[in-house]
C-alpha cells in the first residue's frame, strides 16, 4: 500500500527539520528545501500547506507535517513526518523535563530563572506584536472591524470568565455574521 | 514581617494539598487544547494558564513560565516540548507521552479530513468568513494569558530591563529565543548575585 522507502525519507526529513527548527513559521524554509528537493511538492503547494496549516487548529509545524506527510505517502506518511518532527521533544525535551524536575529547587536554577523568565516574557510581548502586525495591519491600514471583535474578545476572557474554546467558537460565529453575512 | 511569615506556610501549605493532575485527566485536557489551539503555540499556553494555574491552582503562574522557557528553548516544535515537560511534571514518562499524543490527536485528524478536500476548503467563502474571526481572538487570548503571567516574573527591579532588552533583540533583530533565553540566564545569575550580596 505505500512505500517504504519515501515514508523513511520523510520520518529522515522532518527528522531534520524538527532539529534544526525552533518551530512555527522558522520550519517553512526547510520544509519547502526538502519536499521540492525530494519532489513530493510543487511551489504552489507549499503555500497552500501555510494556508491549511493556519487554517486548522495545532501548530504550524505539526499541520505542515501532516499535510507534506499525506501528499507524499499517505496517512502512514503523515504518521511519519509528525514522528520525525516530534523526535526531540520525545528526546530532548524528557531528558530537559528530568534535569528540571532534579534541579529547579537548586539556588543555580533559581537564579538562572530570575532572568529567564522576564526574557521569556519578552518572548510573548514579542509574539503578541508581530501577530498584531499580520492580524490587524492590513494594506488599507488598521482594519477597525478586526479591532473591535478583538476588544468584545478581551471582554469576554476578562469580564465574563469565559474559556478559551468558549471564545473561539464566539469569534467565529462573529466571523461568519460580520464579514460573512454583513460583507465587511 | 508576622505577616509574611505566615504568608509563607500559608503558600506551603497550599502547594503540599494541591494535587498533581491524572492521566486521564491530562488526556482529556490536551486533547481540547490540541482542538483549540490556533495561531502558535503561545495560545495553548494560555490555555494552560487559564485551567491549571487560574481554575485549578495545578501549578504557579512562574513554574508555568518555567516550563514554557524550557520548551521554547528546545528545538523542536514547542508545544510538543511544553507538553512533554507539563506532562512529566504532573505524571513522569507517561504523563509526559499522553499528554503529546492527546494534544497532536485532533489536529491530526482534522487535517487528514480537511486536506482530502483542501481546495474546496482553502476557497470556501464561510470557513474564510470564520477564519477572519478566529484570527482576531488569538491576541487577545494570549495577551491575557501574558498579563496574568507578569505577576511573579520579575523578581528584582532589573528584571524589568532584561525583558525590555530581549523584546528589542526580538522584534528589531529577530534574535532567535534560545538565545534570549541564554541571556535570560545569565543576567538572572549576575542579578541574583548582586542581590545576595547586598543582603549579606
Amino acid at each position: 500500500m505505500f512505500d517504504v522507502l519515501t515514508v523513511l525519507q520523510l520520518y529522515w526529513s522532518f527528522l531534520k527539520i524538527g532539529i534544526t527548527s525552533f518551530g512555527g513559521m522558522s520550519m517553512i524554509p526547510l520544509i519547502t528545501s526538502e519536499m521540492m528537493g525530494h519532489g513530493w511538492m510543487e511551489a504552489s503547494e507549499i503555500s497552500d500547506i501555510v494556508a491549511i496549516a493556519e487554517m486548522t487548529p495545532g501548530p504550524l509545524g505539526l499541520n505542515c507535517a501532516t499535510f507534506a506527510g499525506l501528499k507524499a505517502a499517505g496517512i502512514v506518511g503523515a504518521c511519519a513526518a509528525n514522528l520525525g518532527v516530534l523526535t526531540p521533544s520525545f528526546t530532548l525535551a524528557i531528558l530537559a523535563a528530568i534535569f528540571f524536575a532534579k534541579f529547579k529547587e537548586s539556588t543555580i536554577m533559581q537564579r538562572i530563572l530570575v532572568g529567564v523568565r522576564p526574557s521569556c516574557i519578552a518572548m510573548v510581548i514579542g509574539v503578541i506584536f508581530t501577530l498584531s502586525m499580520s492580524n490587524y495591519v492590513t494594506d488599507a491600514g488598521i482594519s477597525p472591524v478586526a479591532v473591535i471583535i478583538s476588544i468584545v474578545d478581551i471582554a469576554l476572557l476578562r469580564f465574563a470568565k469565559l474559556g478559551i474554546p468558549t471564545v473561539i467558537i464566539i469569534s467565529a460565529v462573529i466571523g461568519i455574521v460580520v464579514y460573512g453575512v454583513a460583507g465587511f | 514581617m508576622k505577616k509574611n511569615e505566615s504568608d509563607i506556610v500559608e503558600k506551603k501549605i497550599s502547594s503540599n494539598i494541591s494535587r498533581k493532575t491524572s492521566i486521564g485527566t491530562l488526556f482529556t485536557d490536551f486533547l481540547k487544547f490540541g482542538l483549540f489551539t490556533f495561531g502558535g503555540g503561545w495560545s495553548i499556553v494560555a490555555q494552560m494558564e487559564k485551567i491549571y494555574v487560574e481554575d485549578r491552582k495545578v501549578v504557579s503562574s512562574h513554574e508555568l513560565l518555567d516550563l514554557t522557557s524550557v520548551g521554547r528553548s528546545l528545538p523542536g516544535t514547542m508545544i510538543g516540548n511544553i507538553a512533554i515537560l507539563f506532562g512529566y511534571s504532573q505524571q513522569g514518562i507517561p504523563g509526559a507521552l499522553v499528554s503529546l499524543f492527546a494534544m497532536i490527536l485532533p489536529p491530526f485528524l482534522v487535517l487528514l479530513i480537511v486536506a482530502s478536500c483542501y481546495t474546496a476548503f482553502r476557497t470556501n467563502f464561510w470557513v474564510a468568513s470564520a477564519m477572519s474571526g478566529i484570527r482576531c481572538a488569538v491576541v487577545p487570548i494570549i495577551l491575557t494569558a501574558a498579563l496574568k503571567m507578569f505577576n511573579g516574573a520579575f523578581k528584582f527591579p532589573p528584571c524589568y530591563f532584561v525583558t525590555v532588552i530581549c523584546v528589542l533583540l526580538y522584534v528589531f533583530f529577530n534574535v532567535s529565543c534560545v538565545y534570549l533565553v541564554i541571556f535570560g540566564a545569565v543576567c538572572g545569575l549576575i542579578i541574583s548575585d548582586f542581590y545576595a550580596r547586598k543582603e549579606v
